[in-house]
């Protein structure tokens, strides 16, 4: 057996539960765990993490038949030049902000080092809130290593591929790119409660800004409302700007900023449930 | 297939961020704790056998328990799978353990926990009602206490005797780990270790306080998230409030 099948033996291994050399009996548990992992396979494999730059014709195709939504796609044409998906897996938010506007630093040295002064000393902060410090190191590691891969290709000297491409096979890469947003929901989380009583008035119900970033923050695959994004771009001192497309009457697709008046460094697409990247002419 | 370690080592790809993480774990996790030990096969760094102590003053005290726990290959954006293999009366053996940290629960594990995070759950779990939760056995106590005195001679077909496991480590003079697993568990017990507690010198003391506040807060969280059963989730929340 080659090292290569081996090697995918063990990933394997680790996947399955629990190995038949200790549990003969199926139980119900595994059946539909088996199924939700199928379902997430489909996704997976028909959708990439983040795909290509598309036309923003491409849009405008998946709504033939559909006025309401032809009419706002045309009118976001105006001010929009292409769109960059992202698979919907709860995670598009911080996926599709980050790849955002990682790749307008590369073109931008000066908010670049601004920004990667304010991720290195984001480590400290998190830990000074009580986060534990062994797996936040972890995350921040992969952080700042990917931050770092962005701000090589600042240097004339750099030699090996453009630096979208790079970007690009990072965030294609399942590890590496669900440690970015990883590490970001712990940043979310961090500024949602250094800043509790503030953000507490946006959370619906009993419970605790605390309770909520476990719940809705922290996990993987939870979805991002107006609550993540407000914390993340405070947080990161990063303008995003959403524009809002859904089934309502008015034909202007309503743009959103975040923090409230800030420049907009990143444009994003929400349709109910999903967020892909714009680009502005 | 007969390659020999060294080979199967080098398969794994470092650049993965699981392979990485888990390798990290590994060399954080390479000294018994006073109630747990847990490393990974040595072929397979995505399995991991552990060994613990039942939480003293329940009737798992004395026991030593022994099981697996497998990891996905998503590790640690889903949760490890944890199985008992030692019978002992609260959870049925080979079968995945239904925690809210466990991988019955993808929804609430947060990839800040570890596999170090699991095992604390586990253990303070252990005490805690069953409520007819997945997996979960109502053994009386008697029985339980008979199971926790047979667990000495169980045998891991992997790891062999596992009550020799711990023996490899030194005793330490305070287990920071110990006095927090108690706070959570048993309220009773913390009156009587708040005493023993002022006695310890002064560094140690407040080195272990700030260890412990942490310690429990990673753990109230794990503890907490998702559990469905509003019994067992009191009992736990009541002695966190006791700080």
């Amino acid at each position: 057996m080659s090292k290569k099948q081996l090697s995918a033996v063990f990933v394997k291994m680790g996947d399955k539960v629990p190995t038949t050399k200790y549990d003969p009996n199926v139980n119900q548990d595994e059946l539909i765990m088996k199924q939700q992992r199928l379902i997430e396979k489909e996704i997976m494999d028909s959708i990439p993490l983040v795909g290509d730059k598309e036309d923003f014709s491409s849009l405008e195709g998946e709504y033939d038949g559909d006025d309401i939504y032809k009419q706002k796609v045309k009118n976001l044409a105006k001010n929009y030049k292409y769109i960059r998906r992202t698979r919907p897996d709860g995670n598009c938010f911080f996926r599709a902000f980050s790849y955002a506007y990682l790749e307008k630093l590369i073109d931008d040295r000066e908010e670049f080092n601004r920004f990667r002064e304010l991720a290195a000393k984001s480590k400290e902060n998190l830990v000074a809130l009580g986060f534990p410090q062994f797996t936040v190191e972890d995350f921040h590691d992969t952080f700042m290593e990917v931050i770092d891969q962005v701000g090589k290709h600042h240097s004339v000297l750099s030699p090996g591929a453009p630096a979208g491409e790079d970007l690009h096979k990072v965030f294609n890469d399942q590890g590496n790119s669900d440690y970015v947003v990883v590490y970001l929901r712990l940043i979310t989380s961090g500024q949602l409660q250094r800043d509790s009583s503030f953000y507490q008035h946006f959370i619906e119900g009993a419970r605790s800004v605390e309770d909520f970033c476990h719940q809705e923050v922290e996990p993987m695959y939870k979805e991002s409302d107006h609550i993540h994004i407000i914390a993340l771009s405070t947080a990161l001192g990063v303008g995003v700007r959403v524009r809002y497309m859904d089934r309502g009457d008015s034909a202007e697709v309503i743009a959103h900023d975040f923090p409230e008046g800030s420049l907009p460094q990143v444009h994003l697409l929400y349709r109910p449930g999903h967020y892909d990247i714009l680009y502005p002419h | 297939m007969f390659e020999g370690n060294m080979e199967t080592k080098t398969t794994y790809n470092p650049r993965s961020p699981a392979v990485k993480r888990l390798m990290r774990e590994a060399v954080e996790l390479r000294e018994p704790a006073e109630e747990y030990y847990v490393q990974p096969l040595e072929d397979n760094l995505f399995e991991w056998h552990f060994t613990i102590h039942g939480p003293p003053s329940t009737e798992f005290e004395g026991g030593i328990y022994h099981g697996r726990i497998v990891l996905p290959s998503e590790y640690p954006m889903k949760p490890p799978n944890i199985i008992i293999l030692t019978p002992n009366g609260r959870f049925e053996t080979n079968k995945n353990i239904c925690l809210s940290i466990s991988g019955h629960h993808p929804e609430t594990w947060q990839p800040s926990w570890s596999i170090r995070t699991a095992l604390l759950a586990l253990i303070a779990f252990m005490p805690t009602p069953g409520n007819g939760m997945i997996g979960a056995l109502d053994y009386t106590v008697e029985e339980r206490k008979a199971l926790a005195r047979r667990s000495h001679s169980w045998q891991c077909p992997v790891c062999g005797n596992i009550s020799n496991l711990f023996r490899k480590r030194s005793k330490s003079s305070l287990c920071i780990d110990e006095s927090m697993m108690n706070k959570i568990v048993n309220k009773d017990e913390i009156r009587e270790k708040t005493g023993r507690e002022e006695l310890e010198g002064q560094t140690d003391a407040q080195n272990s306080e700030l260890k412990k506040s942490k310690d429990s807060s990673e753990l109230k969280e794990a503890v907490e998230a998702g559990q469905e059963s509003n019994q067992s989730r009191h009992v736990v929340e009541d002695s966190l409030k006791v700080k």
